[in-house]
């Protein structure tokens, strides 16, 4: 039997189109009551406050609701890498059994993988493009974001931070990135200041917005190769060391 | 000493016959892997989710400092012609439950701990200085930490029972836990039959290493 939506989840995503354009006003959400089946008014103001909150309590609401709908872009993402590299799986699995029976698994050739398509860059590009229909409302909706519901501080950074936390993991995740131990916290911090510089660009600069993230990536790319490149020396000179000490006969 | 064997009799019967034991971990090195070994439910409750992530965590931490201790203990005890032998083949095995750890963190989406680096320095001094300090003295920390691992190992057990998914991917997870928990008391009747007993104050060293052990795993589960 499937499970009721409560009223307030339908209204949210019925207020998610139109948010494009209402913005992430409370008048959006009042218009949204409008696609409810039988329902042709929109909701009263009073009915709004009592469904999302008072004031701007409400239009945060709607912020995190449009928030949370671009993460499950991302996740839809993943599920499709999942499905495709099962079914490659499966293919090259039939492949090898119908002309190389004898060869190892690994050494299969097979067409250049889809889902392999479905890389970081893939994903953040699409996760830009989630942006563009409500860029004219993004700055104001962060700032409401950051501002305090009373008093102090005087702005508040952590849904900023969450918000970029949030779009690199899922990211990572979608893009099946391997990253296990330290690497892991070091790839998401990497991701998430490449995306909130890119999403700063593109608030100010539409069109080039995908190829500042390009620019950045290939950037990351080759400084985390120079500084493997560094690691490996430091190991080498580090197991020279160890191996005068040991001829020496210190230990 | 004993408490951990008395407390899980089971493992004796199982160490005399490893080859005939289902080892869950051989699906993470099989390329066709498994719906079980490369997915994780996504219809977990909090709760459920958090016995999920904790036990991964600390495995992961746990496993990657066993490594460093054994590597630390042979790098002065590996030319030993008995225990070298014998701490190469443990740590043989400590560096498959690693890779099989790597890949559960994966799979599961699991939050690594921070505290990884302090991991691999302190289990590498802990394996040196134990190794310098002689083969008994090292033994003995194998005996230690190979205990609190067991028991660690047990209550993750009894935890998971509570993550009642009716995913593939939970129940290989509880074998693979058996199947490492019984690894791990293999590894500490290695260390007893090896004269770890004979460390000196074996039994304040033991608390002291048993004690070490046992915060380590409290903090990793959060930090």
């Amino acid at each position: 039997m499937a499970t009721a939506i409560p009223l307030r989840t339908q209204l949210l995503r019925l207020a998610l189109p139109l948010v494009r354009t209402h913005g992430f006003t409370r008048e959006a959400l009042s218009q949204a009551a409008v696609g409810l089946p039988n329902h042709v008014q929109p909701l009263p103001d009073s009915a709004v406050s009592s469904l999302f909150g008072d004031g701007d309590e409400a239009r945060r609401t709607l912020i995190r609701a449009w928030l949370d709908e671009g993460v499950e872009g991302i996740k839809e993402l993943r599920r499709r890498r999942e499905v495709l590299e099962r079914m490659e799986l499966d293919m090259r699995l039939q492949q090898q059994q119908e002309t190389q029976p004898k060869a190892p698994f690994s050494q299969v050739q097979t067409q250049p993988l889809e889902s392999e398509r479905i890389d970081i860059r893939h994903v953040l590009r699409a996760r830009l493009a989630y942006n563009e229909p409500v860029l004219a409302y993004l700055p104001e909706a962060f700032a409401l974001l950051a501002s305090p519901v009373s008093g102090l501080p005087p702005l508040d950074p952590t849904p900023a931070l969450n918000h970029a936390a949030t779009v690199a993991s899922e990211a990572c995740y979608a893009a099946g990135e391997k990253t296990i131990l330290m690497d892991w916290y070091t790839r998401r911090a990497t991701i998430a200041a490449i995306y909130t510089a890119a999403e700063l660009h593109q608030l100010v600069s539409p069109p080039t917005a995908s190829a500042f993230l390009d620019t950045l990536l290939a950037e990351s790319k080759s400084l985390g190769k120079k500084l493997d490149d560094v690691g490996s020396y430091s190991n080498y000179i580090f197991r020279s060391w160890a191996g005068i000490l040991k001829s020496s006969g210190a230990f | 000493m004993h408490r951990t064997l008395k407390k899980l009799p089971i493992h004796r019967c199982f160490s005399r016959n490893l080859s005939c034991r289902f080892q869950g971990s051989t699906l993470y090195f099989n390329p066709t892997t498994h719906i079980s070994a490369s997915t994780t439910p996504e219809n977990l409750t909090p709760e459920q989710r958090k016995v999920v992530d904790v036990a991964l965590r600390v495995d992961q931490a746990g496993e990657l400092a066993a490594n460093w201790i054994y590597k630390g203990q042979l790098r002065f005890l590996g030319n030993d012609a008995i225990a070298g032998p014998l701490i190469q083949e443990m740590l043989n095995q400590e560096r498959k439950h690693l890779e099989v750890m790597n890949q559960l963190q994966l799979q599961h989406r699991v939050r690594p701990t921070l505290l990884s680096e302090s991991a691999r320095i302190i289990g590498f001094s802990l394996g040196a200085a134990t190794a310098l300090a002689g083969k008994e003295t090292a033994m003995a920390c194998t005996e230690a930490v190979e205990t609190v691992i067991g028991e660690h190992y047990e209550d993750q057990l009894r935890d998971l029972e509570k993550v009642t998914a009716d995913h593939p991917s939970i129940a290989l997870l509880r074998a693979v836990v058996e199947e490492f928990k019984i690894d791990e008391l293999e590894h500490l009747d290695i260390a007893v039959d090896n004269h770890s007993q004979r460390a000196p104050a074996h039994a304040l060293f033991s608390s002291i290493i048993g004690t070490g052990c046992r915060i380590a795993i409290k903090l990793c589960k959060s930090i």
